[in-house]
């Protein structure tokens, strides 16, 4: 091999570089609307909790969670149709999005895989749950509780899924890492049996006290929603001033 | 003693199909997307529509990318997309360049003999 070829070589790699990145920008630069669409939907599900931010001395939880979290809703009904309503017309809405950015920019994003795991995943959360009915009194004895994976029957996991879905379609980090910390947190809310509620472990690690019972976090669905949805709203608004930076790069 | 196998050069882990700088860079697009339109990648490459469309065709019939023809509105419309073949051999390529490179650079950072 002659130096020249090596030189090419780093020159032919140093431009495939450059069109790579210029590509990956334009494809992926309408990332932020998807993303600020789950956010808006996140919180506009605090209206569906009966005291979303204020504390309150009793509580009904129904089961499943329709509302989202396992807290006290307006009417399970309402939480139904909110997700059965909004997260098809969060789909329709990206759907549009980006049927109009391929037309302007001749470049296509994999987004029916969000819309299909968004939807797919709501649509088995119904056929499992089929309709809300349960009842589940504060107090109630841990043995006559439903098993964790019952908690997984909250459409926030439809939620994490579809965003995780995509962070592959927009091969975002970043995406992947809220949908992540949404399931997380579902995960953690979803599955305890109080809203909140801390292992033993987890209060020895946060140096509450050492060798205690465990405890429970004085926050409320709509402060946890705020949680799940401040990364989404961080990463549109940091991906929304960079496509107006460089809105054809 | 016998001698170690000598590795083979990274010259010839190089595609002569996917070689070429003009079907590099549109396979590298098209690796970002899941499809192009075909004006798209001919004002990104600043090409003739014939000279990509000759380079197309070789790289259709490799089976490394898949051309999809459909409407927009009344309008008929071109759209490209990679194969699973075409994006390995992307991969493949650009490792062979990037051992090239880093041959180069092992060669050129070596002292020279004295004399």
């Amino acid at each position: 091999m002659s130096s020249t070829d090596g030189k090419r070589s780093v020159e032919i790699l140093a431009e495939l570089d450059r069109l790579r990145d210029r590509t990956r920008t334009r494809t992926h630069n309408g990332a932020w609307l998807p993303a600020l669409a789950v956010a808006v939907l996140l919180l506009a599900s605090t209206a569906l909790y009966r005291t979303p931010f204020a504390q309150s001395r009793t509580t009904v939880v129904h089961h499943p969670y329709w509302a989202g979290l396992p807290d006290e809703q307006r009417h399970p009904v309402l939480s139904y149709v909110f997700w059965f309503v909004g997260v098809p017309l969060l789909v329709a809405a990206t759907g549009t999005w980006y049927g109009w950015r391929a037309r302007r920019l001749g470049l296509r994003v994999s987004w029916p895989l969000f819309a299909g795991t968004g939807l797919g995943v709501l649509l088995l959360l119904a056929v499992v749950a089929a309709v809300p009915r349960t009842e589940i009194q504060p107090g109630t004895l841990v043995d006559q509780q439903p098993g964790w994976w019952h908690g997984m029957l909250t459409p926030l996991l439809s939620i994490a899924v579809a965003v995780l879905a995509l962070a592959w379609a927009e091969r975002s980090p970043a995406l992947a890492a809220a949908g992540a910390w949404i399931a997380l947190l579902t995960a953690w809310l979803c599955g305890s049996p109080r809203l909140g509620e801390l292992a033993p472990w987890a209060t020895d690690i946060l140096g509450w006290q050492s060798g205690s019972l465990g405890g429970q976090l004085a926050l409320r669905p709509g402060h946890y929603l705020v949680l799940m949805a401040l990364p989404l709203v961080v990463f549109a608004a940091v991906r929304a001033a960079r496509s107006r930076r460089r809105p054809d790069a | 003693m016998p001698d170690r196998p000598v590795p083979p050069h990274p010259a010839l882990a190089l595609d002569d199909t996917v070689h070429q700088r003009v079907r590099l860079g549109i396979l590298t697009v098209l690796s970002e997307t899941r499809e192009c339109k075909f004006a798209t990648l001919r004002d990104e490459l600043g090409l003739t529509d014939g000279n990509l469309n000759r380079h197309l065709r070789i790289l259709e019939q490799a089976e490394l990318l898949r051309v999809v023809k459909g409407y927009e509105g009344r309008r008929p419309c071109t759209w490209l997309r990679l194969t699973r073949q075409g994006r390995a051999a992307l991969r493949a390529e650009v490792a062979a360049l990037e051992q090239l490179v880093s041959r180069l650079r092992d060669a050129t950072a070596e002292p020279e003999p004295e004399s």
